[in-house]
């Protein structure tokens, strides 16, 4: 049975106050077009879970869409520096910032996927970052006592991959980074991609299918989806864009940051392909 | 020929002195926002570490880029390798004790080697909020050893002790702009194993905000002609210069 749907009513299905898994990593593979629509369609109150976001959670910030933010790093690396929405959220208080390292999100979403209210973690010593929120057991079966992190059970996992079938079926090119943990750990799987494929195409190939079908709640096509973050294989980091929402983003407004996103419209036609 | 504007280009002196830091047939590891990591495992393994297992956050494994790009997670860093591992495989790699040496930076780096990449001011209502430490909590006290970079060097980024340590463990050096730290391991301070040709000692006591004994510090031997020709090849864009900027 076909999942395929339009963006809108993708992201129709998402109520504000939901917690939301983002995938990619920094500025690549965002689900960006997904971002866009819980813009336009004005969501609110939202968690975001991310290991290392950049555009994606300070556009989301910036039109006001956060409540909370459960993330390891926000930037936008040495291409332009500190993300300034996120900063000034957090700086002003609008947003909760749940700050935790890379290895303490996936920890958490492990515990998720196997269905175990928390996970054990090495190391943690020696960081603030712990203090008061990660609790260390006993080690029931010998000496010494291991730092823990709970759940990370969001209700959505938003992923945007190269190419999917009609039932969800995903295939990620190049690197995965967390999306195949997010997509398993969330309540619900929205799965956006370059490009619909057949489910003859993956069959011939099955182990690149990295997130089962049966998983997913919805798929759109939409070409262009990362924009402007890299779509391994398909398009690089669109650098003048996210120099032109660099510099909006030091004076953001609603209608500004709307402006900038109905850029992507057309996105899949005009971005470059880099290592296809 | 090097001329001498190369060879005391500050740039080339820190990404230089990372690469000597790296040792044959270790494994290595960089994540997101690391330019001059990345150019100095590249650097080190056309030179003097050739075996060395460079890995990243993007899960290649020893790739050959063609192009260097500003993003350190950029899907550019896949080409060449022949096979591909997570980001949580990283991790457990660094947890059951296989990694050898990581790359890590700190907006504010202390006297005891913590750095502090979450917060100025009070953590809950910040001053300043900085983007956070990425995989740093988790790596420094696992890895078994972290080398820190900062390309600024002054008294607000080298503090006696930072406000909120994002991360401590196993730093054995710190490179900057002015010199090489390492750290004692007797008692757990940065102590200045070498200042750059392009400082001098009044410099670097005026521009950190620790004390330090200078006494008998050598110079920093600047980059050879070899490693400047080898800088050339692996990073004909300069991407080592980034993060100077």
């Amino acid at each position: 049975m076909s999942k395929v749907i339009s963006l809108a009513a993708a992201i129709a299905a998402i109520p504000d106050g939901s917690s939301i898994a983002l995938g990619g990593n920094t500025l690549h593979r965002s689900p960006s077009a997904a971002v866009h629509e819980l813009i336009r369609q004005d969501r609110r109150e939202l968690t975001l879970i991310k290991t290392a976001g950049a555009y994606d959670i300070d556009v989301l910030c910036g039109a006001g869409c956060v409540a909370r933010l459960v993330v390891a790093y926000v930037g936008f690396e040495n291409l332009r520096g500190m993300a300034l929405r996120f900063r000034s959220a957090i700086e002003t208080g609008q947003v909760q910032l749940e700050e935790h390292t890379c290895a303490s999100v996936i920890a958490g979403l492990r515990a998720a996927v196997q269905g175990i209210p928390f996970m054990p973690l090495a190391g943690m010593t020696g960081t603030d970052l712990a203090s008061g929120r990660f609790h260390a057991v006993a080690n029931p079966y010998g000496e010494g006592e291991v730092i823990t992190i709970p759940a990370i059970r969001p209700d959505w996992a938003i992923v945007h991959v190269q190419e999917a079938d009609g039932e969800g079926n995903a295939r990620i090119l190049g690197t995965t980074f967390e999306d195949a943990l997010i997509a398993r750990a969330a309540r619900h799987v929205l799965v956006t991609c370059e490009k619909l494929v057949s489910g003859a195409d993956l069959a011939r190939r099955p182990e690149l299918t990295t997130i089962p079908g049966f998983q997913v709640d919805a798929v759109v096509e939409a070409p262009g989806g990362a924009w402007p973050a890299s779509c391994a294989g398909y398009y690089d980091i669109d650098e003048a864009a996210i120099a032109r929402y660099y510099e909006l983003a030091a004076q953001a407004t609603p209608e500004r940051i709307r402006a900038f996103i109905g850029e992507q419209a057309g996105a899949g036609q005009r971005v470059t392909v880099g290592a296809r | 020929m090097a001329t001498a504007g190369e060879r005391l280009d500050p740039a080339a002196i820190m990404v230089t002195a990372l690469s000597r830091l790296l040792c044959d047939g270790e494994r290595v590891f960089h994540g997101v926002a690391s330019p001059l990591p990345m150019v100095a495992i590249l650097l080190a393994k056309a030179t003097h570490a050739p075996r060395l297992v460079y890995i990243n956050i993007t899960g290649s494994i020893d790739p050959t880029p063609s192009r260097l790009p500003r993003s350190t997670t950029d899907p550019a860093l896949l080409e060449g390798t022949r096979a591909l591992i997570t980001l949580a495989d990283a991790f457990d790699l660094s947890a059951r004790g296989g990694l050898d040496t990581v790359f890590l930076s700190g907006v504010q780096i202390d006297a005891r080697g913590r750095i502090n990449m979450s917060a100025i001011g009070d953590p809950a209502r910040p001053k300043i909020r900085l983007p956070g430490g990425a995989g740093s909590a988790f790596l420094l006290p696992t890895a078994n050893r972290t080398i820190l970079w900062r390309t600024r060097h002054d008294p607000r980024t080298f503090v006696e002790e930072v406000s909120f340590a994002t991360g401590s463990g196993n730093v054995d050096r710190v490179v900057t702009p002015l010199c090489v730290f390492r750290r004692d391991p007797l008692v757990g301070r940065l102590v200045v194993e070498s200042i750059h040709p392009t400082s001098s000692p009044e410099e670097l006591t005026a521009r950190t905000g620790f004390a330090l004994d200078l006494t008998g510090a050598p110079v920093t031997p600047p980059p050879s002609a070899e490693e400047l020709a080898a800088l050339a090849r692996v990073d004909p864009q300069g991407m080592h210069r980034i993060e100077f900027a």
